[in-house]
């Protein structure tokens, strides 16, 4: 464990903050201030974050950038944040897609103090969740997280979106409120009064039987938020209905929110736990996989596609973390990162195209390429990237945990790879009818992307293509974290 | 110098005489009766904190003034302070009521202070008549006389019908232990508990605090008696008045030692059912104040999960969470005596547009919503995970797990207020909120404590850790 000379970590936090406080501040007829101050602040996590992650030295691997302050002691509770391979490229996401989140609703105009604002709550607990290394902290973090989410789909949302905001809500919700029994519960049963994951991830500290139990509970209860099958129904209509950025926010780095939980909280401190039901685990992303894939294939709106495409892709993380493999989990957290880089300019894309089109129905585009040149190379970029074309980010984590998958599950990953096809038979057919084909004279005049408006969706194709030609970068990194958890298991 | 330990008592005992005597005079000016009301109430918050660190006993040792009766004493000070500060326009109750009004207010927050420390089951009964009797009134108060009497008259039926019950109770109690005192009945009680008739009569002496606290079964009064009485009467009940219930049932409670495994199975049932019904009720209400009065049926529930525990961890846990419902409680009552101006009663669908009108009001209403549902960074998802904790510890894991489905089925109703507050648009224009300076300040400081206790508890905890101790 490395103490950090300075507290970058929750800098990262308080910068968030302080971009809310000043949000708040400022009157909201002054929306170009707003935004302003939004993009600022929201840059400065992304540089940050962009140090911490190039920063972190991998030749000695383990918890850098530490920082500890007792909370409530006699609780256990501590403010414990720390930065390994696992969760630096989870902030440098979260610090990418915050702040082309940001540019890429720079046109909105209802009530944009309060956006923004909200906005900012979700991203500080999201920051929050990924550097916390205290059980407390955690749940804290993801409760909060969740709730501006109901406000932000209900207000700036569209379509059916009431229904849309309310089932998210009840349905991650109820996540937690399997989660809080589970953290309480390992918390009495270990009886070192203590939620420091360091200290309860010790091997002994709980019986084969705790783990468990322990696990199924946060398994399901964080797996809802990583959208596992079948408690992903709320995920394709959260995301159609949300704004654009909540969208990208959401389907880009919430749902990875539960897929690194179900990491940071329940692998590291039941690893036994996670060895018993990795079966189960492994059946239920495989479904997902091929679920998302099938029900894709028969969607109408383009937000309903890439909605159940990421149900299918988070099946593939989920896949990797139950092949109990460094392989499973280097390609589970490259996947995690690659796909809410794509998804996120699929978001976004979608979000500039409707904004113009006022209809995200395949049938109703057509033929937008020659319309949108630029806006629609951003969109089949991000398809190509979801269809797992090689030099893309998402490529790699594929391979990778499709590698680890045939390795330990042969049939299963036989299945999963054949609904790789089928989803990048939907993806084509979707960018086929929307980009190319007959064209739809109704919306023959409207502009292309202008340069500034296409610098979040340039920034995001640039990391794509970037981790995508150079995938060592992160698979270096993510190996400094996952070779000494899995050597360590016993 | 004994004397010198019932200060608290005997200030609010005069402020109460005060307005009695004004109460007889034939001018009423609401203004200045509001003012005096407002610095009685705020020196009588200092009076209390004083009086905080004060231990000894009174009158023959039927009364103790210790750390746990003095908190109290100032959570209650507090809760009378904020209620009179929204006095401020009174227009539910008849001008030549406002003394009254005061009157009341001042003397039941008495009989609840009388009854935080009271150690003899004789003045523990008489503080609890005391304090129903001026609420009975206080309830009936309204303007609106129909519905007030009505109100009022439930009230009054379903708690002499409590009290009856409960003085069986003591009887049994007293037939069975030979005991009065708290005291005694610490030393006597534990070792007979398992016998039919000393654990009914627990019971049935329990009964009285249940109807305070508006558990199931004697929760029937609760949603006539929000919507009936007015805005500011219906805060007080559902804050001091709540607060008080929670401190004489931790400390009956806390005789009984380690406690039965009956009793505690008894308490669990009644939790459950408490929080399930006032949790699946509140989802159809429209009125404003009767879906409070169901969440607070449910808060109930919450409240006993803490109770059950037996243990100073879980009555730690009960005393922060009564801090945490004044606090919650009060700022949605406030939300509420605000946006219904002219002392209406508030449907939720009335509250479209807040975010316009006042948004000040409308955050504070989003984060007193967010704590009474428990989610973090409040206050009441603090209050709520020190409740769970202390029950874990004693092996509840169902119990919390139901509580915890029971916290989803709530998000439901109170994401729907927030819906109304955020998202719906008036039919009619209405014109923006004016809120005066010392609302504006009142409002702000309640949002931030409910945030900032909630992120940082800790000071909140150990007092509430101390409280406990020295209960036990």
């Amino acid at each position: 464990m490395e103490y950090a000379s300075f507290p970058y970590l929750t800098a990262i936090l308080l910068s968030c903050v302080t971009g809310l406080v000043v949000i708040l501040i400022l009157p909201g007829e002054r929306k170009d201030q707003i935004k302003w101050v939004s993009a600022v602040f929201s840059g400065i996590t992304l540089i940050f974050s962009l140090y911490l992650f190039f920063a972190y030295d991998k030749s000695k691997g383990g918890l850098q950038f530490v920082e500890i302050i007792p909370w409530v002691e006699s609780l256990g509770i501590t403010y414990f944040n720390a930065a390994d391979g696992f969760n630096l490229p989870m902030l440098l996401l979260t610090g990418i897609v915050f702040f082309t989140g940001v540019l890429t609703m720079w046109e909105l105009d209802y009530r944009v103090k309060e956006f923004y604002a909200f906005y900012f709550v979700m991203v500080t607990a999201v920051f929050g969740l990924f550097m916390s290394m205290d059980l407390f902290f955690i749940f804290i973090w993801y409760d909060v997280s969740l709730f501006p989410m109901y406000l932000l789909i209900v207000v700036w949302g569209t379509t059916r979106k009431e229904y849309g905001a309310m089932k998210l809500t009840l349905y991650l919700l109820a996540g937690s409120a399997l989660v809080l029994p589970a953290i309480i519960y390992l918390f009495v049963q270990s009886g070192l009064n203590t939620f420091d994951v360091t200290v309860l991830m010790q091997p002994g500290t709980f019986t084969p039987v705790q783990q468990k139990f322990a696990f199924i509970l946060l398994y399901i209860g964080f797996g809802i938020l990583a959208g596992v099958w079948p408690f992903h129904t709320w995920s394709p209509v959260g995301h159609v209905a949300a704004p654009h950025a909540v969208s990208m926010v959401h389907a880009g780095v919430l749902m990875k929110i539960g897929a690194f939980a179900v990491l940071r909280v329940a692998i590291f401190i039941c690893p036994e736990g996670w060895q018993h039901w990795s079966q189960l685990m492994a059946v239920l992303a495989t479904v997902g996989i091929v679920y998302g894939a099938f029900v894709g294939l028969s969607q109408k709106d383009l937000k309903f596609v890439i909605g159940y495409s990421s149900v299918s892709h988070m099946g593939i993380v989920g896949l990797g973390l139950a092949t109990v493999s460094v392989d499973g989990l280097n390609g589970a957290v490259f996947q995690m990162f690659g796909h809410g880089i794509m998804t996120a300019l699929f978001f976004s894309s979608v979000g500039y195209i409707y904004d113009r089109t006022h209809t995200k129905i395949i049938a109703e585009l057509g033929g937008l390429s020659r319309t949108m040149p630029v806006a629609s190379t951003y969109f089949i970029v991000a398809a190509m990237a979801s269809m797992g074309i090689p030099f893309l980010a998402s490529f790699w984590g594929e391979l990778v945990v499709f590698i680890a998958a045939f390795k330990t599950y042969p049939v299963r990953g036989a299945l999963a790879v054949c609904a790789l096809v089928v989803s990048a038979l939907f993806m084509l057919r979707m960018v086929q009818r929307t980009f190319y084909g007959p064209k739809n004279e109704k919306y023959a005049h409207l502009p292309d992307v202008p340069f500034g408006l296409g610098i979040p969706r340039m920034i995001l194709l640039i990391v794509l293509v970037g981790f995508g030609l150079y995938p060592t970068l992160m698979f270096d990194m993510i190996e400094t974290a996952s070779i000494p958890f899995i050597n360590g298991l016993p | 110098m004994k004397w010198f330990l019932f200060l608290p008592e005997i200030f609010y005992f005069a402020s109460g005489m005060a307005f009695l005597c004004l109460s007889m005079t034939n001018r009423s000016d609401p203004q200045r009766e509001y003012y005096i009301a407002l610095a009685l109430a705020a020196l009588g918050v200092v009076v209390s904190l004083v009086a905080v660190n004060w231990e000894g006993f009174l009158f023959f040792n039927t009364y103790r003034v210790d750390l746990f009766s003095q908190v109290f004493k100032l959570i209650l000070a507090m809760g009378l302070f904020l209620i009179v500060s929204i006095c401020s326009e009174l227009k539910s109750i008849n001008v030549r009521h406002h003394p009254e009004f005061y009157f009341l207010l001042f003397v039941c927050t008495l009989a609840m202070m009388l009854l935080v420390s009271s150690v003899h089951i004789l003045t523990i009964y008489v503080a609890l008549e005391l304090s129903s009797y001026s609420l009975y009134v206080l309830v009936a108060l309204r303007r609106d006389e129909k519905m007030s009497l009505e109100a009022g008259i439930k009230y009054f039926l379903v708690g002499i019908f409590a009290s009856a019950i409960m003085l069986f109770g003591v009887a049994l109690l007293y037939s069975t232990t030979k005991a009065t005192f708290i005291a005694d009945l610490i030393k006597v009680l534990p070792g007979i508990l398992d016998t039919p008739a000393a654990l009914i009569g627990l019971l049935l002496t329990l009964c009285g605090f249940f109807f305070k606290l508006a558990v199931f079964p004697f929760h029937f009064w609760a949603p006539d008696v929000y919507q009936g009485a007015s805005n500011q009467a219906t805060a007080y009940i559902a804050t001091a008045s709540k607060v008080a219930a929670i401190a004489i049932l931790t400390r009956m409670i806390a005789v009984t030692g380690p406690g039965s495994i009956y009793l505690a199975h008894a308490l669990v049932a009644l939790s459950i059912i408490s929080m399930t019904l006032g949790n699946l009720a509140a989802i159809v209400q429209k009125d404003l104040k009767r879906l409070l009065a169901y969440s607070a049926i449910a808060h109930a529930g919450y409240v006993l999960i803490g109770v059950l525990s037996m243990d100073s961890a879980g009555y730690a846990s009960v005393i922060f969470y009564a801090v945490t419902l004044l606090i919650m409680k009060f700022t949605a009552f406030l939300v509420v005596v605000k946006v219904a101006d002219d002392g209406r009663n508030l449907e939720i669908s009335q509250l479209a547009g807040l975010h316009r009108r006042s948004p000040l009001l409308a955050m504070a209403l989003m984060v007193s919503v967010f704590s009474l549902a428990g989610i973090p960074p409040t206050i009441g998802f603090t209050g709520k995970f020190l409740i769970f904790a202390a029950a874990m510890h004693n092996g509840y894991f169902t119990l919390v797990l139901i509580a915890m489905i029971n916290v989803v089925i709530s998000l439901y109703y109170y994401l729907l207020i927030l819906k109304a507050a955020y998202l719906l648009e008036p039919e009619d224009e209405q014109p923006t909120l004016q809120l005066s300076q010392p609302t504006t300040i009142l409002t702000s400081v309640l949002v931030a404590a409910m945030v900032v206790i909630g992120i940082y508890p800790t000071l909140l905890f150990e007092l509430a850790r101390a409280a406990a101790g020295a209960l036990m």
